[in-house]
């Protein structure tokens, strides 16, 4: 036998292997936890599980033919990728949008946002030990699949944008139904905040549980609602507005603890903030094109680089791409925000409770393959 | 305005090395800085200091060098800054690991796929790729590979 | 004299009766192990969650180890750095097990494989024995109750045989 690493009372440290099959890693994440009794020592993620080779599918494929891996790399919020490449690959090439493909983008992506996280409110919960959220997130999840369906035609990996608009127009049942859900949330949050925000159980199991401070958030490179659970309001939709977020009344909001009640109470008024966007957009939704008619088949890429960020649920996402004027990008790089904010567990984990690790890990919201690509 | 102090800082430090501005703003940096390979730390501890993050490491394999390409934002608008370096075949970069604690993913990443070691971090072992993994698939030799270009071709 | 070969899981006595019992109960109650690898994995979740239910079929009961689960779920693309792992999980399945590949990356590789790709394993037949196969990227969650009902007259020999499902098919309808 080896050596057995011992704490300075003479108890031996003990290595726990936590994944890669585990029900709440998320999908295919591992961590190597040292412990000491009960508590966490030394912390080691092991990804790669999910590793299917993205970049490298990028540079063999033309501008075009991304798209459909685009919604696949984070297939929770895949309309937010497909609409962030779509960006990225038209202000390359210098292409424009009417206005009505801009307003109809953003009301998916919005929709795909809270989608996103009414999934990681109810599976967050699950793991934590409340079963009932799952199934009242779901449901209400189903009905924004219903929504996306009647345009996207498919319900988790879109390929709804094209080079210069939308693949499809909404029409008045996309817009009732739209409206419907709005309004079925609106009496909603109520019942999600009696049934968990005011749940004392829940409220001690992650009150000052798993801090992330600014400087610690800095130092990862840690985006999203985890950044702005410390208080800081970055956000790229302003920051950087892209589309027409510029034209919306909407608030970031922002924890101050950083911990993971602050983390959860951050995307639940997201949420509720992503319902605002889209009403506005619904009321000022403009008639007219939905695709630009003039997108030559041969993009007028240049050559060099270009670099767009996008705020994807879970933090600054960004497509770097570098042309050498032909149809293909010479390297395609993706950064995803779930990288810094699952890195940050090397430092967050240790010195807490097991038990706590899982409460942790799940109010980071990582995904994994996107974190793999 | 804390770009505005990095760009005074990194105008002292860094005074002979080009600084090119993106009028367009297609690279989504405001301006990008080439510095040699031994300057990459300096660079980094001048951003750390003014409060910046590190949003990426790339890198770019060309035929005749590497190109490590490092992002820096910081959580005010519109502040992004490229600091890139060239990097030949066979040299080591300097690892900034210390500087920024999040940086020994990014560079484990970059070494994994393109076969850049770092000099100073510790932790190599591949992160993305299979333990024993011993290829870098983004390197333009292998697998299937579209172009191979020297980098003037693309930056003129 | 052929030497008669005993399949690996097959019972060393058999009793005909018994185990068509046996059988309808086990299809009747189908465990899946929990087990997401990507994208196909959130259908899964969908599929078992409020408005399919899939404990109307008797499959709701996820399992996340592989010693209580009966039937593995292969939900993504499966990584050559999670394929030992997939198997280790199948060998830990006790008999008798089925395996579905859902998705076509789990059949074939999927929008993944392409020329040289060197991340995935194309196809979870390559490593373990799948009974069935669910097309779609991701399929839909009625795709993935379609694709238990079928492993249920798999595993009780025809639909006719399966007298405990209380949801018969349409005649006319796919057989």
């Amino acid at each position: 036998m080896d050596e057995l690493v011992k704490n300075e009372a003479g108890d031996r440290i003990y290595t726990l292997n936590l994944g890669p099959q585990h029900p709440s890693t998320h999908g295919v994440l591992r961590i190597l936890l040292d412990l000491d009794g009960e508590y966490i020592v030394k912390a080691d993620p092991v990804i790669g599980y999910g590793h299917r080779g993205h970049e490298k599918m990028g540079e063999n494929r033309l501008y075009r033919q991304f798209f459909p891996n685009t919604s696949r790399i984070d297939y929770l919020a895949g309309l937010l990728y497909n609409h962030g490449f779509v960006l990225t690959v038209e202000k390359f090439a210098g292409i424009k949008v009417p206005e009505r493909a801009k307003y109809i983008r953003v009301i998916a992506s919005e929709l795909n946002r809270i989608s996103s996280h009414l999934l990681w409110f109810g599976t967050y919960l699950l793991d934590i030990g409340g079963i009932t959220p799952f199934l009242y997130a779901f449901d209400d999840r189903e009905q924004i699949l219903d929504i996306l369906d009647t345009i996207t035609g498919s319900r988790l990996t879109y390929s709804y944008c094209r080079l210069g608009g939308v693949a499809r127009d909404v029409d008045s049942k996309f817009i009732d139904m739209t409206r419907a859900f709005l309004k079925r949330m609106s009496s909603r949050w109520a019942d999600y905040e009696a049934l968990v925000s005011k749940n004392v159980i829940f409220i001690h199991r992650t009150r000052d549980v798993g801090v992330i401070d600014e400087e610690l958030a800095r130092q990862y490179g840690v985006t999203g609602p985890n950044l702005r659970a410390c208080g800081v309001a970055f956000d790229v939709r302003r920051s950087e507005p892209y589309e027409v977020y510029d034209r919306f009344d909407f608030e970031i909001p922002t924890g101050s603890r950083g911990d993971a009640l602050d983390r959860y109470d951050v995307r639940f008024r997201e949420m509720q903030q992503s319902c605002r966007i889209i009403e506005q957009a619904l009321d000022h939704l403009p008639e007219g094109e939905i695709l630009t008619p003039k997108v030559p088949q041969k993009l007028p890429v240049p050559k060099g680089e270009v670099y767009f960020a996008f705020e994807s649920p879970r933090g600054l996402t960004a497509y770097y791409m570098v042309g050498d004027g032909s149809q293909t990008p010479y390297r395609c790089h993706i950064r995803v925000p779930s990288f810094g904010n699952l890195n940050v567990l090397n430092e967050v984990l240790p010195g807490t409770l097991v038990a706590d690790a899982i409460a942790i890990l799940g109010s980071i919201d990582v995904v994994i393959p996107e974190i793999d690509r | 305005m804390k770009i505005k102090d990095i760009e005074a800082r990194m105008g002292k430090q860094f005074a002979g090395c080009p600084l090119e501005r993106d009028e367009a703003g297609v690279t989504g940096a405001l301006w990008s800085i080439s510095v040699p390979l031994a300057g990459l730390r300096d660079a980094a501890t001048e951003f750390k200091d003014a409060g910046f993050f590190l949003e990426s490491i790339t890198a770019l394999d060309f035929e005749d060098t590497f190109e490590l390409v490092y992002h820096f934002n910081c959580y005010e608008p519109c502040s992004r800054v490229i600091v890139r370096m060239l990097c030949g075949h066979d040299q080591l970069a300097p690892t900034i690991c210390d500087i920024f604690r999040g940086a020994v993913w990014l560079e484990r990443e970059v070494h994994d796929f393109f076969g850049i070691v770092f000099s100073g971090n510790s932790d190599m072992r591949p992160l993305l790729l299979p333990e024993d993994a011993d290829y870098h698939p983004l390197r333009k030799t292998f697998g299937k590979v579209g172009a191979y270009h020297k980098r003037e071709v693309i930056y003129g | 004299m052929e030497k008669q070969v005993r399949e690996p899981g097959a019972p060393v006595v058999q009793f005909a009766l018994l185990d068509d019992i046996l059988n309808l109960a086990r299809a009747n109650s189908l465990w899946p192990m929990t087990f997401g690898l990507a994208c196909c994995a959130i259908e899964m979740m969908a599929a078992g969650a409020s408005r399919f239910d899939l404990d109307r079929f008797g499959a709701g009961v996820f399992r996340p180890s592989p010693r209580q689960s009966d039937v593995m779920i292969v939900a993504g693309t499966i990584a050559k750095k999670m394929a030992p792992a997939i198997q280790m999980l199948w060998d830990q399945m006790p008999n008798p097990k089925w395996c579905i590949a859902m998705g076509n990356c789990a059949i074939s590789g999927g929008p993944f494989e392409y020329e040289e790709q060197y991340a995935i394993v194309p196809g979870a037949h390559l490593i373990v024995p799948v009974d069935i196969v669910i097309p779609g990227c991701p399929p839909r969650p009625e795709a993935l109750i379609q694709g238990l009902l079928a492993l249920e007259d798999k595993i009780t020999k025809g639909e006719g045989r399966n007298v405990l499902r209380r949801f018969k098919r349409v005649s006319g309808g796919i057989n």
